[in-house]
């Protein structure tokens, strides 16, 4: 159990540190954000394996990781002690595995042909957080209904340093972003999977 | 106590024995031992207060120079006084030479993002006239500096006059030819090149190739390569940027040029991995030569793990047979001709593997401490928190750990070794691991190229420690 109030401390320190690193001077540091989700790999990766009653899981049991490859099975409900609206348990669907890190990630493939050093443009942006987007994509589902409200109150919402919700809402927040990559989850909604916030955002400026 | 001198074995007051050629316990002697001043209390520095964390040091070829870089994108010169007869303690102290502010804070507007003005890493060329050139560089662009002297100026111009201003040409009546008169030293930085936007991410290394025309830049994926005439193109040589950026397991963190091939060099990644490349062997060097890899200790697996193990630091000996890496934990040192683990190992302070949770908290496990060799290759250097700094003897194993804080260091006083203790009981002298001021760490260092002086920089602090006088 131990293990598992550590992974989840440790998951909530690193999503709040991708979270602040949007708002350094300088740009998103690639190698920072890098180490930062494979830290957040590891922790969901062993509170996925350490065996907990008590905790939203739905249906069936939660298999063991795989080596290397973020466990399968979404960790509902592990983000917060008993949160409001957001978590509803959900059924277990067949993540896949190593969901994207987003559309940072696309968008810099894409953009790159098309002019270098243009392409990239959120330096560093493209978390690789493997790990971390499959959480978000996870909690996006019971979120879909935040997630749209905040896409509609454009880029503000996202850009939010201080939430005032605190964790839950940073955690909301940081999962916008990362979640416009949707997972099978999102399958029947294709706009969503052309929405770039990052991009939105720098046209927003 | 501990000085750098030359001659002795010697029992220092903790028991710690020492003896090496180049570095070696001292008895309670007198040992000049120069301490420079944060910049605030030069008064020309003043208005630097703000902005004076140094992000770099470097000695040139010669060591008569000391260059350091700092947050404001300022660079400051240090040069060497020459011995004299009259002043035998003050022998070799290092006194401002030149500042310049080498790069601008930017804003990249098509990103939408603010290019920080911190000089990254300074690099000296060889200096090849009377004039001193080094490259400094932040995080998207490279300058080529001059540095130079002018102790002359024309005076007796025929169509101005000595402040300048145009004279009426009805009013001259004679021609006379301007002559050359002795003038107050000035030292003038020009930036003769500028280097841009060949990188996408933060450069992190730049290493001058020793056919002194070419030298390379590394960031988080490529490193490219330039010519120093030409600033409008460069070659990329190493792209690890994969396809689809979901798959960025690793990046570049280090990368030099060998000392004396110029076809080789080494990078180093976050995996705790060392490639070395030849460029001989095809333009993109994305295949490496060799492939420096320790496997990991089990037994040592914690989240942290790929954390501790990314390598923030490489170095070739100036030997140019060895190169050594820092990683947060140890400094290790390699054998080209072994690539499946390093020849030896040194622990830093091992005693934060227990605090690497907090450490990872608080930010400190994401420091990026670089690593020195001293001019023989026999003796290396690292930093560590607390203003501490450690020293690894090669052929003797010795180690030591000494402090750079102006409490501790009076000028011309001997260093005094410091430890650490881990656990138990506490002796005199000693500090415990959770009174370390972690705030106070030593990223930068730089040792003379051929004699025993260090550079330590102690946040916004400068200290340099010489050996003693003889």
């Amino acid at each position: 159990m131990e293990f598992k109030l550590e992974a989840h401390r440790i998951v909530s320190i690193s999503l709040g540190k991708i979270y602040n690193s949007r708002g350094q001077r300088g740009g998103i540091k690639l190698h920072k954000n890098l180490l930062v989700s494979l830290v957040l790999r590891s922790a969901r990766q062993v509170y996925l394996s350490d065996p907990c009653p008590g905790l939203y899981l739905a249906g069936s049991p939660v298999p063991p990781p795989q080596p290397g490859e973020p466990a399968a099975g979404p960790p509902a409900g592990w983000g917060e002690p008993p949160p409001p609206a957001a978590r509803a348990a959900w059924p277990e669907p067949e993540t896949p595995p190593e969901r994207p890190a987003g559309p940072d990630a696309r968008r810099a493939v894409d953009a790159e042909p098309a002019a270098p050093g243009a392409g990239d443009t959120l330096q560093g942006g493209e978390e690789p957080a493997g790990g971390a987007a499959a959480e978000e994509e996870e909690m996006e589902t019971g979120n879909v209904a935040n997630l749209i409200s905040i896409f509609g109150s454009s880029f503000s919402g996202l850009l939010r340093k201080s939430p005032a919700g605190g964790r839950e809402e940073a955690e909301a927040e940081e999962s916008g972003p990362e979640a416009a990559e949707p997972g099978q989850i999102c399958c029947d909604q294709p706009v969503l999977r052309d929405i770039n916030p990052w991009s939105t955002a720098i046209v927003a400026f | 106590m501990i000085g750098l001198s030359s001659s002795k074995e010697f029992e220092a007051e903790d028991g710690l024995k020492f003896t090496s050629p180049d570095f070696q316990v001292g008895e309670p002697h007198y040992s000049p031992c120069l301490l420079l001043n944060e910049f605030a209390k030069q008064p020309c520095f003043l208005e630097m207060i703000k902005a004076d964390i140094i992000s770099t040091v470097e000695f040139n070829h010669t060591g008569e120079l000391l260059a350091t870089g700092d947050k404001g994108g300022r660079v400051v010169i240090f040069q060497r006084e020459q011995e004299s007869k009259n002043q035998v303690h003050r022998r070799g102290e290092y006194n401002v030479y030149s500042t310049f502010q080498s790069h601008e804070p930017e804003f990249d507007y098509l990103k939408s993002l603010e290019i920080e003005e911190k000089i990254n890493k300074i690099r000296w060329l060889p200096q090849q006239n009377a004039a001193y050139f080094l490259l400094s560089t932040n995080d998207k662009t490279v300058k080529l500096w001059k540095v130079s002297e002018r102790d002359k100026r024309p005076e007796g111009y025929n169509l101005k006059d000595e402040e300048g201003r145009l004279r009426d040409p009805a009013t001259i009546t004679t021609l006379r030819v301007p002559v050359l008169r002795p003038m107050d030293l000035m030292v003038e930085a020009t930036p003769r090149r500028v280097f841009a936007n060949a990188h996408t991410y933060h450069i992190n290394s730049i290493s001058v190739n020793s056919d002194y025309e070419t030298y390379m830049s590394a960031d988080d994926l490529r490193i490219n390569l330039w010519n120093f005439e030409i600033t409008n193109q460069s070659f990329n040589i190493v792209d690890i940027k994969p396809a689809n950026m979901e798959e960025l397991t690793e990046v570049i963190t280090a990368a030099e040029f060998h000392p004396h091939h110029c076809n080789t060099f080494v990078y180093s990644s976050s995996k705790g991995t060392i490639r070395l490349c030849d460029m001989r062997a095809s333009a993109l060097c994305d295949r490496h030569t060799k492939f420096f890899e320790e496997p990991e200790d089990p037994s040592n697996r914690s989240f942290f793990s790929e954390i501790i193990s990314s390598i923030s630091d490489v170095k070739f000996s100036h030997s140019g047979r060895y190169i050594m890496t820092r990683d947060y934990l140890t400094v290790k040192v390699w054998d080209l001709n072994m690539e499946n683990r390093p020849i030896e190992t040194y622990q830093v302070h091992d005693y934060l593997r227990s605090k690497l949770c907090s450490l990872y908290e608080n930010d400190c496990i994401f420091d990026k401490f670089e690593c020195v060799w001293n001019g023989s290759d026999s003796v290396i250097m690292t930093g560590s928190y607390n203003n501490f700094f450690r020293m690894f003897d090669r052929n003797t194993k010795r180690d030591v750990t000494l402090e750079a804080s102006r409490e501790n260091s009076k000028p011309r006083a001997i260093l005094k070794p410091r430890k650490v203790c881990v656990g138990g009981k506490r002796r005199k002298d000693e500090i415990s691991v959770d009174s370390l001021d972690f705030s106070k760490k030593i990223l930068h260092t730089a040792w003379h190229p051929s004699e025993n002086i260090i550079a330590v920089a102690a946040t916004n602090n400068l200290y340099i420690f010489q050996d003693k006088v003889n």
